[in-house]
């Protein structure tokens, strides 16, 4: 991919997100960022509200129509397709976990989590780390062939370190780069790459 | 993956259409699926005329992905757009949804307004219970015109969010404003359940529901016990209503 499809591929996966927060992901000056932005406005291909951008759904198309040009090898790669659908397994289990950490059991019923159960939550926290050395080598294993998938287990790990560490908000809050948030960026990522569909 | 000799021309500009480029864009995806499926040269295969090499089932399936995407087409015959009113955009100018469209899920329970002058209009699956249920405007979204204006205008208070699809794709940016969300797809642990959840907004997911129109008054039957992983597991039916308002 070159800076014509890495600015829109981010803008796609990290949505409603600021250009210097695409510009520190992909690694180009927040200048060069900011300039395809502004174009991708100007032409109808973006449209931005508070500094943030979100790509319009035809240029969503279009970005997607190339995929098959810059990953068409990683689809006829046994490896990689292999470790997608390890990451599919997982993403199950990682579903439930945020489901469960959201949500709790009381007196037969199901309630939201209000995390004044600190065993409670401790048990979730472990139940991530335990996904977590699941899909650490399923990471690897992608990144082995497509090395920019990297970032995805440093941003998980961080993300899963200040859970442990007491922040309870890296779990699932929307608004940061929360276990939550990292993982489905990655997923949204790998079904662009393998030109899937989302199931739900 | 074989690149068309097209794929390396870098050094232009995007066309100046987005609508162009995604239909040039999704052309060339399936012109190099085809060619690398024919084990041809280039030659031999670009050889073979054009009516082999784009066919009405292939711009067909590229219309689709277009629509898919929630795009609708610019008319300049009237005729086109009485004929296909699906893919083009609303004859009015008017932005986005009709105002008589509605879910009519054949199998929604109904039932005739009660004395409070609530008639049941479908079930969902409860994300979380909540202590209260919640009453709001229900606004089908629908279209990228709808979300956009939401996004750069604000989402009128009290929205209840009537949803197709639970990827939560279009609504992400705008979720936190809705009093209310009522998808007809999805279980309660789709993406979009996950982030209703986190912004403590009463969610139905797998929606069954019929005769709400955007613009009616509704209550979603937030405090109905949440559907759990077991009761998907077990086939067990446990869902939350929606009313609509009606005259008393």
């Amino acid at each position: 991919m070159d800076v014509r499809d890495t600015v829109p591929a981010w803008t796609a996966l990290k949505r409603h997100s600021k250009a210097e927060d695409i510009a520190g992901i992909v690694g180009l000056p927040v200048e060069t960022v900011g300039r395809e932005l502004a174009q991708a406005v100007a032409t109808a291909r973006a449209i931005m509200h508070n500094d943030r951008y979100a790509l319009t759904p035809l240029a969503d198309v279009a970005l997607r129509s190339r995929y098959s040009l810059h990953y068409g090898n990683l689809r006829e790669n046994a490896a990689f397709v292999q470790s997608y659908e390890a990451f599919e397994r997982v993403n199950v289990a990682l579903k439930q976990v945020i489901t469960d950490w959201q949500t709790m059991t009381v007196g037969g019923k199901k309630v939201a989590n209000d995390h004044s159960d600190a065993d409670y939550d401790a048990g979730i926290i472990d139940r991530l780390g335990a996904i977590h050395e699941q899909v650490e080598p399923i990471i690897k294993r992608l990144a082995a062939q497509l090395p920019r998938l990297a970032i995805f287990g440093k941003k998980l790990l961080a993300a899963l370190e200040a859970a442990e560490d007491g922040d309870h908000e890296w779990v699932s809050d929307i608004r940061r780069e929360s276990y939550h948030t990292a993982w489905f960026e990655l997923h949204e990522d790998l079904l662009r790459i393998m030109g899937r569909e989302r199931q739900e | 993956m074989k690149k068309l000799p097209i794929d390396s021309a870098r050094y232009q500009r995007p066309v100046a259409s987005p609508l162009v480029e995604a239909t040039l864009g999704l052309v060339r995806e399936k012109i190099r699926d085809a060619w690398q499926a024919s084990g041809q040269g280039w030659n031999e295969f670009a050889m073979r005329g054009n009516d082999a090499l784009v066919t009405g089932e292939m711009m067909a399936d590229i219309e689709a992905r277009i629509l898919a995407s929630g795009h609708r087409f610019d008319w300049s015959a009237s005729i086109s757009a009485q004929e296909r009113p699906d893919i083009y955009k609303p004859a009015d100018g008017a932005a986005g949804d009709s105002e008589n469209f509605m879910f009519a899920h054949p199998e929604a329970q109904t039932a005739d307004a009660d004395e409070r002058g609530w008639a049941l209009r479908g079930v969902g699956d409860n994300v979380v219970r909540h202590a209260k249920d919640v009453t709001g405007v229900a606004r089908y979204i629908r279209s990228n015109e709808r979300v956009l204006s939401y996004l750069t205008e604000g989402v009128p208070a009290g929205t209840i969010a009537v949803i197709d699809d639970s990827g939560g794709t279009l609504t992400a940016p705008i979720i936190d404003q809705f009093a209310g969300v009522i998808c007809a797809g999805g279980t309660v642990r789709s993406h979009l359940g996950i982030l209703t959840r986190e912004y403590n907004i009463p969610c139905l997911m797998n929606a069954r529901i019929t005769g709400i129109r955007d613009g009616d008054t509704v209550m979603i039957e937030a405090t109905a016990p949440a559907k759990t992983a077991e009761d998907y597991q077990n086939n067990v039916e446990r869902t939350g209503r929606v009313w609509l308002k009606g005259d008393i």
